[in-house]
């Protein structure tokens, strides 16, 4: 069956679809926004449809809109990338009730990682270590509950996300007001007021593992990757493998996020996020995300496997074309998002017209972007302009490379990340790779005092 | 199955405040069929599913002719009988448009629709005068039916798509030369 796919998203994402989708042989109708008509994405697809006005709820999040251009160009199967409708339960069932085969996980598999809350129980229920918490109904039980995990402790909405709807609680004193509080703004934000309490973990790793599943019971890891380098919520530099991780530890975070993989009989690519204390040598489950992953390039790079391409073929009903034991890690990756963000100036957003776009072009390097000289950048979206990755044997030679990749890259018109990313990849502390969530947020405050 | 008339008019009522052209409900025995601007046909009335199956929605794809209870049918490509069919106008270009005319474009992205129904005529034709809050086209996203207004007064001097094309947002549809 010739498929025809439709891909529902923008940006570099786009470009990636497409063209995994051109060497399937798969024809692509892209859906832009009136003001991404002009993106590279655009040029590529087969054929565009504008599906709305620059807002994205006027088009990237208008589900009407996008099952209908869709439908109307006979398309057989939604792509809806990250972000955006991917983790929509309803737009996943809006897609099925209409004849699509939508390119993620089943709608049930959504429902239930939607819910932090649910998740959590779901990995406890497979022994997957979490960290303590819990979630309680009477003030006296709550404090009870934060008592047993210990403070500091972490209030967390249960449909929260991005770091949005969540309290540090110190002590006993504050408890009861940050619940009522916490409770109410996700209430407002979310739609739920259902919160819960973790365990505040000070000084953590974020590892993360990549799985793939077919519609025929076969599930996979394809390693873990690294992202600690994060400034409010949000990753900056990415990395596979996680050189921290003892071999004992990394045997049980693959085992964790295959269970979970399994619980939930997952189809397509899926993350399972953790946070690792390297203190203590523990685990701790934090979230799934059930779709492609922005820095999905870097596993792409020590496996050889090409994600998207596998994602496309495990929806439409294929089976896996490989095992696990033909999974193998080779060297490492390491991905810098390059964004049109001002760090001398808080990563405030800064969009204009991209006049100069000269990226390195030397061995082990790969950029995925949709940037090209003359783009005009718009300011109604993500700020991402293009990942750089780079490739060696091991993980200083890799360094290297995407230092001299940085160095060498010519970017005018706008302000961009660039001069964080260089002056990350020669701190010490990134060098000898102890950095934790919360160093990046610790060094742009140094530069802000300083 | 009974209606009474306080329904009825609470029903009217709450129709007032929407935007629509016509309106079909049924359940059961009971069918109700509110529009605005000019009588409801007789046939449209009795045979709504010759007129589904005349053109078949692209939507829904399951034209039923003879279906006993029909589903409320979808505008679909009217039947042109005129001998000025409802066509593009080659005079006129929407990316060149002469001094005096302006342009109605698709608020959104969804199916055109010319006619009311199947098998009715186009809301207009070139060269029909038209009010500001005259009603145009419909266009359909996902079984709910837009209508697109002129916006300015004047005549109809280009129809720019035909009946069941997938428009864009803010894809050309018509040209109005307005009247001064």
């Amino acid at each position: 069956m010739n498929h025809r796919i439709f891909v529902a998203n923008r940006g570099e994402i786009a470009v990636r679809i497409i063209e995994a989708c051109d060497r399937l042989g798969y024809d692509t109708v892209l859906g832009v926004s009136k003001a991404d008509k002009d993106t590279l994405a655009a040029k590529r697809a087969n054929r565009v449809v504008t599906i709305g006005g620059p807002r994205p709820a006027d088009s990237y999040l208008n589900m009407n809109a996008v099952i209908q251009a869709a439908l109307s160009t006979g398309c057989t199967a939604v792509h809806p990338g990250y972000g955006f409708l991917s983790e929509r339960p309803a737009f996943a069932e809006l897609c099925a009730a209409n004849g699509l085969t939508f390119i993620g996980p089943s709608p049930e598999a959504l429902r239930a990682l939607g819910d932090k809350l649910t998740a959590r129980q779901l990995a406890e229920s497979v022994d997957v270590p979490v960290s303590a918490g819990g979630t309680a109904q009477t003030a006296e039980e709550v404090r009870q509950l934060a008592e047993r995990i210990g403070y500091p402790t972490l209030i967390k909405a249960a449909h929260g996300g991005g770091g949005r709807g969540m309290k540090l609680v110190e002590s006993t004193a504050e408890l009861a007001e940050a619940w009522q509080l916490a409770s109410s703004e996700a209430e407002a934000s979310f739609g739920d007021g259902t919160v819960f309490l973790e365990r505040f973990v000070q000084d953590a790793k974020h590892v993360e593992v990549q799985i793939l599943g077919d519609r025929h019971g076969h599930r996979v890891h394809l390693g873990e990757r690294e992202c600690s380098v994060q400034y409010r919520y949000q990753k900056v530099v990415e990395e596979a493998p996680c050189t921290a991780l003892p071999g004992p530890t990394r045997a049980l975070l693959y085992q964790s996020a295959l269970r979970i993989a399994e619980a939930l009989d997952y189809v397509g690519l899926g993350t399972v996020e953790f946070l690792y204390d390297v203190q203590r040598d523990s685990l701790a489950f934090l979230e799934v995300n059930p779709r492609v992953q922005v820095e999905h390039p870097v596993t792409e790079a020590i496996t050889g496997v090409d994600l998207v391409r596998e994602q496309l073929l495990a929806a439409l009903g294929e089976p896996l074309s490989f095992t696990q034991a033909e999974v193998t890690l080779t060297g490492n990756a390491i991905e810098c998002r390059i964004t049109a963000q001002d760090p001398e100036n808080d990563l405030q957003p800064s969009p204009g017209t991209v006049t100069r776009w000269r990226p390195s072009a030397a061995g082990g390097l790969r950029l995925d972007t949709h940037i090209y000289e003359g783009y005009r950048f718009p300011p109604f979206y993500d700020a991402l302009m293009a990942k750089q990755v780079a490739w060696a044997p091991d993980r200083a030679a890799a360094i290297e490379r995407m230092e001299q990749a940085l160095a060498a890259f010519e970017i005018e018109g706008v302000t961009t990340s660039l001069p964080l990313l260089r002056r990350i990849l020669a701190h010490p502390v990134f060098r000898d790779n102890t950095v934790t969530t919360h160093w990046l947020n610790e060094l742009m405050m140094e530069k802000v005092n300083s | 199955m009974d209606i009474d008339l306080e329904e009825l008019a609470a029903v009217i009522e709450q129709l007032d405040k929407t935007e629509f052209t016509d309106f079909l409900y049924e359940k059961g025995e009971l069918r109700l069929h509110v529009r605005r601007g000019g009588h409801i046909p007789d046939g449209a009335i009795q045979s709504p599913a010759s007129a589904v199956a005349a053109a078949a929605p692209p939507v829904a794809g399951e034209p039923a002719p003879d279906a006993v209870a029909p589903k409320p049918p979808a505008p679909a490509p009217v039947v042109v009988n005129s001998p000025a069919p409802n066509s593009h106008s080659p005079a006129l270009r929407p990316d060149a448009l002469p001094a005096g005319h302006m342009l109605v474009t698709a608020p959104m992205l969804g199916t055109y629709y010319g006619a009311p129904k199947p098998g009715e005529p186009a809301f207009v034709q070139v060269g029909d005068a038209v009010t500001a809050d005259a009603v145009l086209c419909i266009v359909e996203v996902m079984k709910l039916m837009n209508s697109v207004t002129a916006g300015a007064a004047g005549e109809v001097a280009a129809v720019f798509v035909k009946d069941g094309e997938l428009v864009e947002f803010e894809q050309p549809l018509f040209a109005i030369r307005a009247t001064s």
